[in-house]
């Protein structure tokens, strides 16, 4: 590198160790992948949060619980839709096969929604260790380049016998930039991971409470018929 | 999630192309200053005694004293008489007597190549030949009233006749270029300049002071640590503290020695009292391999 010339970001990747250039790489991976995850998540949870908003109000608008099943029935559902086609599905298979047992279909509807609302996290969480992963490994990670980019340069200070700065400039600032992607891939997965675990919560929050008064309503039902 | 991937990979493939054309550094400022010539100075061309006499006038570039161009070699003292052959040593001072010339001014005009006076030269030899020197070469003094007295009478004047009258004599100076007259300094000095700092001249006082004693298979034995304490006048403000140990007699002789040294060498008065701070608590070292000769 001729002294004094600018050091551009691609002079710093170009002239890193073999260590350091893979740090720099698998931060670069991560830190796509971070993204593309937050991207997804943010269109994921929007759209389930209309989901259940336009579910709610369909289902307290007083429309008849059979005809909300039919129309939810026949396409494949998420989150709260999901949850009321299960619980319906148990009753209306409990109903139709043994008329006369009322005994076990609460019980059952419930354990129906448990699983359901448990899918539905978990659909909701899919990927979310890859933000938490790389929030907290990445800082680590880019000092690892930094250190060892850091070593080798004074390991070249020593084969050269010089101590000038212009000897050690160029490889620590190839070292830092190391650290550098790294802070630049973990900070925005650490702050993506602590909104998308709040989210989740709140979702799971919300689908439990429409399990909970879906459950009474069924119940009343039960009570009615038996 | 295909297109999530493909969002995210465009944006970051965006910004290291924003940062690669944009973000690179500028290198600082520096502005460009003439280089400032700089000598070296060392310590030791301060502290260095110059080579010479302690009563010679003061040279603007004093030379050391030279006599005969040789391998160098120093002079014990440059006031004695130059001979070719070995350095005499006078059994006592030149007495007063009017025959005595004093020596100061002539050995100094006198080159190597000239001859030395012959009467010198033959008493050298004679010196070599007999250890007693012969009254009757000097001088005759009062010749004796009995040729044998059968008690011998104590004269004071035969005593003056039985000491060796010559003047003292050394060997030439050498050295690379002739230098007839000898510089203000210390007999034992080493350096040509003149420029004698208050710690080396106080090392060169208890160096004459100091006595090594003689046969120590290893010199580093005799090493002398010791840290003394100064009064503003010039005198031990404590007893020396002797901070090098060891256990052969050799280094006890030593170290008895580099104490009665610092006790007979008070005051120091070559110390100035306006560095008081500098010199107040100093540790000086013997050491036999570069204190032999200050």
């Amino acid at each position: 590198m001729p002294s004094g010339a600018p050091i551009s970001i691609w002079d710093l990747f170009q002239h890193a160790d073999f260590v350091v250039k893979l740090v720099m790489v698998g931060l670069l991976v991560a830190s796509v992948a971070v993204w593309a995850i937050a991207i997804e998540k943010l269109i994921l949870y929007s759209r389930t949060r209309r989901a259940m908003d336009s579910f709610e109000q369909a289902f307290w608008s007083g429309q008849s619980l059979e005809e909300l099943y039919r129309t939810l029935a026949s396409r494949p559902t998420h989150s709260m839709a999901a949850l009321f086609v299960a619980a319906m599905r148990e009753w209306k298979r409990s109903l139709e096969g043994q008329p006369r047992s009322f005994a076990g279909l609460q019980m059952r509807i419930e354990k129906v929604m448990d699983v359901t609302i448990q899918r539905e996290i978990a659909r909701l969480e899919r990927h979310l260790l890859v933000l938490a992963t790389v929030g907290s490994a990445g800082p680590f990670v880019g000092l690892f380049g930094t250190v060892w980019g850091i070593m080798t340069s004074f390991r070249a200070i020593a084969g050269q016998q010089s101590t000038s700065l212009a000897v050690v400039a160029p490889g620590i600032a190839e070292a830092l930039f190391a650290t550098a992607i790294g802070l630049v891939a973990a900070i925005p997965a650490t702050i993506f991971y602590n909104k998308f675990v709040s989210d989740v919560n709140k979702q799971a929050q919300r689908l439990e409470g429409f399990a909970d008064e879906f459950v009474a309503i069924l119940s009343r039902q039960i009570d009615e018929r038996g | 999630m295909r297109t999530a991937y493909t969002i995210s990979a465009v944006g970051h493939a965006a910004v290291l192309l924003w940062s690669v054309w944009s973000l690179s550094a500028t290198s600082l400022p520096v502005s460009s200053t003439e280089g400032l010539p700089v000598d070296l100075v060392t310590a030791s061309d301060f502290s260095k005694i110059a080579a010479g006499s302690k009563d010679a006038p003061k040279a603007e570039t004093p030379k050391p004293l030279v006599e005969k161009v040789a391998e160098a070699k120093p002079v014990e003292d440059p006031t004695a008489k130059v001979v070719e052959k070995k350095e005499v040593k006078a059994a006592r001072e030149p007495p007063p007597a009017p025959e005595a010339k004093p020596s100061e001014s002539e050995p100094e005009k006198k080159q190597a190549e000239t001859k030395p006076d012959p009467i010198a030269d033959a008493l050298a030899k004679d010196e070599a030949k007999k250890p007693e020197p012969k009254k009757a070469d000097v001088k005759p003094p009062t010749p004796p009233k009995k040729p044998a007295p059968p008690t011998p009478k104590f004269d004071p004047k035969q005593v003056a006749a039985l000491l060796d009258k010559r003047d003292s004599t050394r060997l030439a100076a050498a050295g690379e270029t002739l230098n007839s007259a000898p510089s203000l300094g210390l007999s034992n000095g080493a350096a040509a300049q003149l420029s004698l700092s208050e710690l080396e001249a106080l090392r060169a006082r208890l160096a004459q002071l100091w006595t090594v004693p003689a046969g120590a298979k290893d010199p580093q034995e005799l090493v002398v640590l010791v840290r003394i304490k100064l009064n503003r006048d010039g005198k031990l403000a404590a007893p020396p503290v002797v901070l090098s140990s060891g256990t052969s007699p050799l280094f006890m002789a030593a170290r008895d020695s580099a104490i009665r040294a610092l006790f007979r060498g008070q005051p120091y008065d070559m110390l100035k009292p306006e560095h008081y701070e500098q010199w107040k608590d100093v540790e000086i070292t013997f050491d036999p391999r570069d204190m032999i000769r200050g």
